[in-house]
């Protein structure tokens, strides 16, 4: 990739990643919202979480494998447990890692 | 007094900051040894992982980079990973309502899939959880991130750290973020629609707008559930 390439892609991706996480917060900060509203932003967290989550653990090329689901069953349980994410997240990576290599 | 109050901030906040930061150092130097064998260099890498603050779109530049995608396709792509962050923006606005413009700006700027699930928890747990505290959160996070990337950059590929694991370690904190959620009934709705929509989408080739469109699904299958309780509610009464 060239200088300029480099310089077009930076601007033009920043300008959009900027936007994205500003504009919402700055244009509905202090704003009286409807109920509806208020109701669809507090959804928003576990839509999220649980997006993000299938997003990972589904490969549309492999479907679903049994690795990933079971390490992240594991750390369901240590998160019903601890409710920590250090804790989550090391036991998320080793559980992986061993059922990878138990493969 | 002013230099207590930062202190004060930095300590509740960085204990906060801590998983995500060590979660970011696992992923940010595999990603930083993308960003060298595409040719940056660790300040340039430092740069870009400062201000994009994204790993998805890290990666998926790199990748793209290293595959000879014209600049359009790969600024398109990219675009469409960080889409999701609107939504993350719309649900914070309500706690930034009395925070000045600027740290509102920095704070909306800085925030991740990670810092967002922290931060959300704190605020609503903690009355006491403020718009700085939530912006050192992100910062601390940001500089880890690219401090790791900078790091990654610099070994380069010396450094043979296998990514598949190290990113489970995102994928970790989300499903604990998702397990912290209050579990009511209308929740169970958003997040049985959500992972449905993902799953259905990314087998339809949505690719990167999966998470976005499977979370906007989500919530408006939370709406409808919301309005058929209420319904079911009034006729009760």
């Amino acid at each position: 990739m060239s200088t300029t390439d480099f310089l077009v892609f930076y601007g033009c991706v920043l300008a959009v990643i900027l936007a994205c996480r500003c504009v919402p917060l700055l244009a509905l900060k202090g704003r009286e919202l409807s109920p509806r509203v208020s109701e669809a932003l507090g959804l928003i967290p576990p839509a999220a979480f649980a997006a993000l989550v299938a997003n990972d653990l589904f490969d549309p090329s492999v479907g679903l494998s049994w690795q990933p689901l079971l390490a992240a069953a594991l750390v369901v349980v240590v998160a019903r447990r601890t409710g920590s994410l250090i804790w989550c997240a090391l036991t998320g990576m080793a559980a992986y890692a061993a059922l990878m290599l138990a493969l | 007094m002013h230099d207590a109050s930062l202190r004060s901030d930095l300590a509740a906040a960085l204990p906060e900051a801590l998983p995500v930061m060590l979660g970011y150092v696992a992923i940010g130097i595999p990603c930083g040894v993308m960003a060298a064998e595409v040719g940056l260099s660790p300040a340039v890498a430092f740069l870009v992982s400062a201000t994009f603050y994204s790993g998805a779109g890290q990666f998926m530049m790199a990748s793209l980079a290293l595959a000879g995608t014209p600049v359009a396709s790969m600024v398109a792509s990219v675009a469409l990973v960080s889409t999701r962050q609107l939504l993350y923006s719309a649900a914070l606005s309500r706690y930034a309502e009395r925070a000045p413009r600027p740290l509102a700006a920095l704070f909306a700027a800085t925030v991740t899939d990670e810092s967002f699930g922290v931060n959300m928890g704190r605020f609503v747990a903690d009355e006491s959880w403020t718009v700085r505290r939530a912006t050192a959160v992100n910062v601390a996070s940001m500089l880890s991130w690219a401090a790791a990337n900078a790091l990654g950059a610099a070994v380069g590929p010396a450094l043979a750290i296998p990514t598949a694991i190290m990113s489970f370690a995102m994928t970790s904190i989300f499903v604990c973020l998702l397990v912290g959620q209050s579990w009511t009934r209308v929740n169970v709705v958003v997040v049985v629609a959500s992972v449905t929509a993902v799953v259905a989408l990314k087998a339809l080739g949505a690719g990167s707008l999966a998470v976005l469109l499977g979370a906007l699904l989500g919530v408006a299958a939370g709406l409808v559930a919301g309005a058929l309780e209420r319904g079911s509610r009034h006729e009760h009464d």
